[in-house]
């Protein structure tokens, strides 16, 4: 009682100065209606302000929401694109191996239900995950994520950025957790392409700079220009056209048959905050196939 | 009360040389000065500041009664009463201003008096023009009005001062 005491006799003098104040110019406000309309303009104009800034704060402390909820609307659109892109991939299959009018019109009761099936099935599944720590100056690199098998996580799902680059895939998941090889890692290994064209070479990490990969194997035919972008291709973990980053320079095999290309990387790996997965929900049919007596019998022979 | 005589003598000259003289030239628009504000600037540096808040409204309250300008008086001189014990403190700099004795040349110093009342008289002419356009449109030509009007308004305050001060020579040391 005694500290408000003292608490309110050492602020009643500006209280009282403030309020006389107001009152004055509250007073002034009425005298004129020009007064008045400056006034309200102006006190409207503070008060603005204030909101605004208000407002800029709320905003700040909702960042880290919008930015979870705008990354689950990328992974959904991701999905959808995937989708899309592997009907249309079907579509223009189908239409190529029908050479006959006779079979065309066979095809085309057909093709709305396969392509139905696939918008309806989509290949590709998409969750989010946020980065709990990552390294990128080792030889082999990692991201530890907050999902694991309870979340729906699995081995070899591939790990893209909120802007939509290879980033790397799962090795290990626990139960809340789980382990991405990152693509800064010398056993990390992709099929890219040459955006815009059929030429495809594989992506890979030499340990050099954390900002560049390299893509091996490009023939010589293609014309790898520096600024044109590489994206994933014929991947088992990463969907068709994910962004892997832009040629930097190009130079020709001792051979004279390939090119090695050095790529910047899309994503910036030492910031990455939040992440998507993407889950190929054929893979575990494509690992059933590839290890099925039939291939053994072939390779023996 | 000691010195309220001189005190309210202060006040009731300076207000009414400023209704019948100042407010009544019409020299030009940049051209008005306030020597109303004697009286807040010169109370003893002892002054306590809820006397102060108290001298400004009052001082405020009665050119506002008597120019008819609806508290725009107030609004202006509040301020320079309630920061008055700041100003001093930054412009006398001495530890402890409040030991007494009017703000003057003598106690002051010249130099420092005068920034004193620079200060005062800015903080003073800036908030007054400032409510009295209520704009920016016209801002060069408030900046003039606070720039001339200023500069008047501390050469009479300064003579006041002086005027004043001469009464009360052997108070003030």
């Amino acid at each position: 009682m005694y500290k408000l005491i003292e608490f309110i006799r050492s602020i009643y003098v500006v209280v009282l100065f403030i309020a006389i104040e107001a009152i004055a110019i509250g007073h002034y406000a009425r005298s004129t209606h020009y007064a008045r309309a400056r006034l309200l303009a102006k006190a409207t104009q503070v008060v603005g302000a204030g909101h605004d800034a208000l407002a800029g704060i709320r905003r700040y402390f909702r960042l880290e929401r919008e930015n979870r909820d705008l990354l689950e609307y990328t992974a959904r659109l991701q999905e959808r694109l995937s989708a899309y892109e592997t009907a249309d991939k079907t579509l223009f299959e189908i239409t190529a191996e029908a050479p006959t009018t006779d079979s065309l019109a066979t095809d085309a009761t057909e093709t709305p239900d396969a392509i139905q099936r696939i918008l309806n099935d989509p290949q590709y599944r998409t969750l989010t995950a946020a980065v709990i720590s990552s390294t990128i100056s080792k030889p082999e690199n990692f991201f530890v994520l907050n999902r694991g098998t309870r979340d729906g996580v699995k081995r070899e799902m591939a790990v893209i950025s909120a802007s939509g680059a290879i980033v790397g895939y799962v090795v290990h998941c626990t139960k809340g957790y789980s382990i991405a090889l990152s693509v800064l890692s010398s056993s990390f290994r992709t099929s890219g392409m040459l955006s815009g064209s059929t030429y495809r070479g594989s992506i890979y990490w030499d340990g050099a700079d954390p900002h560049t990969v390299l893509m091996g194997d490009l023939s010589k035919y293609a014309d790898p220009q520096p600024g044109r972008e590489i994206e994933t291709n014929g991947s088992l973990f990463f969907p068709d056209g994910v962004k892997i980053g832009r040629i930097l320079d190009a130079q020709l095999d001792e051979t004279g048959t390939t090119y090695t290309v050095r790529v910047e990387l899309d994503a910036r790996l030492s910031g990455l905050s939040h992440v998507i997965l993407v889950e190929n929900r054929d893979l575990d049919e494509i690992h059933s196939l590839m290890q099925s007596d039939s291939i053994g019998h072939y390779i023996q022979h | 009360m000691y010195r309220t005589f001189p005190y309210l003598t202060l006040l009731a000259a300076t207000v009414l040389v400023q209704v019948y003289l100042f407010d009544n030239l019409s020299i030009s628009i940049y051209f008005a000065p306030m020597i109303y504000l004697a009286y807040v600037l010169l109370l003893p540096l002892d002054t306590s500041h809820f006397a102060l808040l108290v001298a400004g409204l009052c001082t405020g309250w009665l050119m506002d009664y008597t120019m008819g300008t609806d508290g725009l008086n107030i609004i202006s001189t509040l301020p320079v009463a309630f920061l008055r014990p700041w100003i001093i403190a930054a412009v006398y700099n001495r530890e402890d201003p409040h030991e007494g004795g009017i703000p003057s040349t003598a106690r002051f110093g010249r130099a420092k008096f005068f920034r004193y009342l620079v200060v005062c008289v800015l903080l003073h002419h800036l908030i007054f023009f400032s409510f009295e356009a209520l704009s920016w449109v016209h801002l060069h030509r408030t900046l003039l009005r606070i720039v001339i009007s200023s500069a008047s308004s501390v050469c009479f305050l300064w003579i006041t001062a002086r005027l004043f001060t001469l009464k009360l020579t052997t108070r003030i040391g």
